[in-house]
């Protein structure tokens, strides 16, 4: 059993940085678990403590049954592979993978058979024979995947190991990793910056920032329902909409109101989005009635389509057309209404350019509401 | 220079023994050999999985030995024939042409002279005769990169260096103390903080990856010419000691990115808590928690730009310009301007080095 078992975990630096702070995981056997966040949020620092890289200043760390703080590296059965790999220059591929084994004084034949069979599950037999310089990068990057198989742990750790990989490469690595772990049948912790990355890999994603999870879900989970501002800005490219907003009730039903009506001059334009009342769940928004709020929607649910204006009429606002992006399936707008930043995801037909004023739609069945102060989600 | 080691060998052994024999190196192009019309032709040795085993093989016509050091076998020893007496003539040549050119290296140790340079054990005149006598290219480029093992685990941290940088005409591997090792390499003149950083990582990468192991890593400056490297490798002591205050939490620590952190590494503790107390009256940093640090830390980062900070902090503007009216009440310093967002650094940098308990003088 390769489960790992992670109990307020802490990280404090001797010069007083604290890099992560209660950190509490339960990740099963075989589970493929993505760690993201922005740069300096403590996810390498998380897998540097789970490898035994980094000291734990305080929690429990379990792998399987056993209470792993004070174990050294080696005796965790664990493997790693970080970004900036390098590989043995004047060595072929197979004495690249079998290196470290060597210098565990591994048997010879016990050494053959599994740098061919990591070469087997990499596809890279007919390289073994090859020196680094005659490598394309994805095959470089192979061989550092296939020196750690050939150490057959129970769990693999990986530091945003497609970070030096073109955008091409990475894509198609993405999907190499995920067989793999499908074939290996492993414990995966995987650590990446790239929102892409996790939602595509993971099949739960830990969203972290300031040494802090902010929330632990599957990649459906954290897009719909994300637990609080942060969140739900960081999973989803191009990210969520936020509008600053006032919450009213009139007549039993909510408003989110935004705008800039100057009351002297009478310019500017107030415009009130109705929310279904499916969104007053257990009353969540009747504390912010008359109160501040953010006003959250993502770009997929801004429209410029007439049939889908006129779906939603609770929800039309003008907006001056700032850029226009055609990315071929789908074209992004990013306009500006009363001051406020909205960029929608429409289909490639449509016909606004930059400089126009038009009507968009926001659907209010996919708006989510914040809390102010506090950030965390009110309702999705 | 082996090459013309190992032909004068040969040129010897050749009445001795009546068949043909050869050494080829790593790129299977033959060095030398009996047969002189062979010497720079590629000779076709098959290779098989286990190239790095030193043991006597036969393939074809030719019986082969490798030879050099255990773990990276850098030549291989060829003798005509494949019957038992080839075998003989093959280990008893490649002793003698093994012993000749550890003799040799020895001799002659690049190694050994750039480790007298980087440790001030040789004269600067000196210098000049011993690099031309070894004909080392002056005229190229070299940073020092000191690395730190921190946790080791078995594995000789050395060894792996070796590997990883095995052009021992260009990068010298030096074992400086149990734990540091200096990496000499030759890098071009206009490789940037930036790329060493990454090449360093790699290192890093592959000891924590691979071996387990923690290492920390200074990188020196950028000399042109052997005499300044000693410069470049206290510099990477320097960014070693000075990251250890400053930078607790990084790997890689660059001399040329310590800034402000490696003057006020040398400056006096008394003026330290001075300057302390005149900057935090009634001890007023005391009073500010982790995230407005935090949140001051990452302002500083994005050069006081609060639109940038508050998008990096994924806070909205109006929470961070919030925190900085707040900072500024407690501690009268308004970070928007530089003049106080320089004291506040220079406070906190001073305030960290106090708490690593400097020698008080």
């Amino acid at each position: 059993m390769a489960n790992l078992s992670l109990r307020n975990i802490t990280k404090k630096y001797p010069g007083g940085v604290l890099a992560v702070s209660d950190f509490n995981l339960e990740i099963a056997d075989k589970e493929f678990i993505i760690l993201v966040g922005p740069s300096g949020c403590g996810k390498s620092t998380t897998l540097r403590m789970i490898a035994g890289l980094e000291e734990i200043s305080g929690g429990e760390l379990y792998i399987g049954d056993k209470l792993v703080n004070d174990v050294a590296p080696k005796d965790r059965d664990i493997a790693m592979v970080f970004q900036n790999y390098a590989l043995y220059p004047h060595m072929t591929v197979y004495d690249n993978m079998a290196f470290g084994l060597k210098l565990r004084k591994t048997p010879k034949d016990e050494i053959k058979r599994r740098v061919e069979e990591a070469a087997r599950i990499l596809d890279i037999t007919h390289l073994l024979q090859r020196k680094p310089a005659a490598l394309s990068g994805g095959q470089r990057q192979r061989v550092a995947l296939g020196r750690a198989i050939v150490r057959e742990p129970k769990v693999f750790l990986l530091d945003e190991p497609l970070s030096n990989l073109d955008a091409k490469l990475r894509a198609q690595m993405r999907t190499e990793i995920s067989k793999l772990h499908l074939r290996l049948g492993t414990t995966f912790v995987y650590v990446t910056h790239d929102q892409t990355e996790a939602m595509t890999m993971g099949t739960r994603i830990v969203v972290m920032k300031d040494g802090l999870i902010q929330q632990v879900d599957t990649p459906q989970h954290l897009y719909e329902l994300p637990c609080n501002e942060f969140v739900a800005s960081f999973i989803g490219s191009p990210q969520m909409n936020f509008i600053d907003a006032k919450l009213l009730q009139e007549d039993g039903v909510f408003y989110a109101e935004f705008g800039s009506e100057d009351t002297k001059t009478r310019a500017g334009v107030k415009y009130k989005i109705k929310l279904p009342a499916s969104k007053n769940h257990k009353d969540c928004l009747v504390p912010y009635i008359d109160k501040e709020i953010i006003f959250g929607i993502r770009p997929e649910h801004v429209h410029d389509e007439e049939e889908l204006i006129a779906k939603f009429p609770d929800g039309i606002i003008e907006a001056n057309v700032e850029v226009t992006e055609l990315m071929g399936a789908e074209k992004y707008l990013y306009t500006v209404c009363e001051g406020q930043n909205i960029n929608g995801r429409v289909a490639p037909t449509s016909k606004a350019r930059a400089g126009d004023v038009i009507k968009i739609a926001l659907d209010p069945n996919k708006v989510h509401i914040f809390d102010k102060q506090t950030e965390l989600t009110v309702t999705n | 220079m082996s090459n013309r080691l190992f032909q004068g060998i040969i040129h010897q052994m050749k009445d001795a023994i009546d068949r043909t024999v050869g050494v080829i190196d790593e790129n299977y192009t033959v060095i030398a050999c009996s047969e002189l019309g062979r010497i720079g032709e590629a000779h076709e040795l098959m290779v098989s999985g286990s190239t790095s085993s030193t043991d006597v093989f036969v393939r074809g016509q030719y019986t082969y030995k490798p030879f050099g050091t255990p773990q990276h076998p850098e030549y291989t020893l060829f003798v005509e024939g494949n019957d038992p007496q080839a075998s003989k003539y093959a280990a008893i040549l490649s002793i003698s042409l093994s012993n000749i050119k550890f003799y040799y290296d020895e001799k002659y140790d690049r190694s050994n002279f750039i480790k007298n340079i980087i440790l001030d054990n040789i004269l600067p005149g000196d210098i000049y005769l011993k690099a031309r006598e070894l004909r080392f290219n002056s005229d190229v480029s070299r940073t020092v990169l000191l690395i730190r093992v921190v946790s080791n685990n078995d594995v000789s941290v050395y060894d792996v260096i070796q590997n990883l940088f095995p052009d021992k005409s260009k990068d010298f591997i030096i074992n400086i103390s149990e734990n540091d090792i200096a990496l000499v390499k030759e890098t071009k003149g206009s490789i940037d903080s930036k790329d060493l950083e990454n090449l360093a990582s790699s290192i890093s990468d592959t000891l924590s990856g691979e071996f387990y192991t923690h290492a920390i890593i200074g990188i020196g400056t950028t000399v042109e010419g052997l005499k300044d490297l000693a410069k470049s490798f206290k510099e990477a002591q320097i960014a070693l000691e000075v990251g250890k205050v400053f930078d607790t939490e990084k790997t890689i620590v660059s001399y040329d990115n310590l800034g402000i952190a490696r003057l006020i590494y040398q400056l006096p503790t008394t003026l330290c808590e001075t300057y302390l107390h005149e900057v935090f009256k009634r001890g007023s940093i005391e009073s500010l928690d982790q995230e407005t640090l935090f949140t001051i830390q990452k302002f500083f980062e994005n050069n006081l730009n609060v639109s940038e900070t508050s998008r990096k902090l994924f806070v909205h503007r109006n929470t961070l310009v919030y925190r900085i009216e707040k900072i500024k009440k407690i501690t009268g310093l308004d970070l928007r301007e530089f003049d106080h967002a320089i004291v506040f650094k220079i406070a906190l940098m001073v305030k960290k080095y106090l708490k690593a308990n400097p020698v008080k003088y």
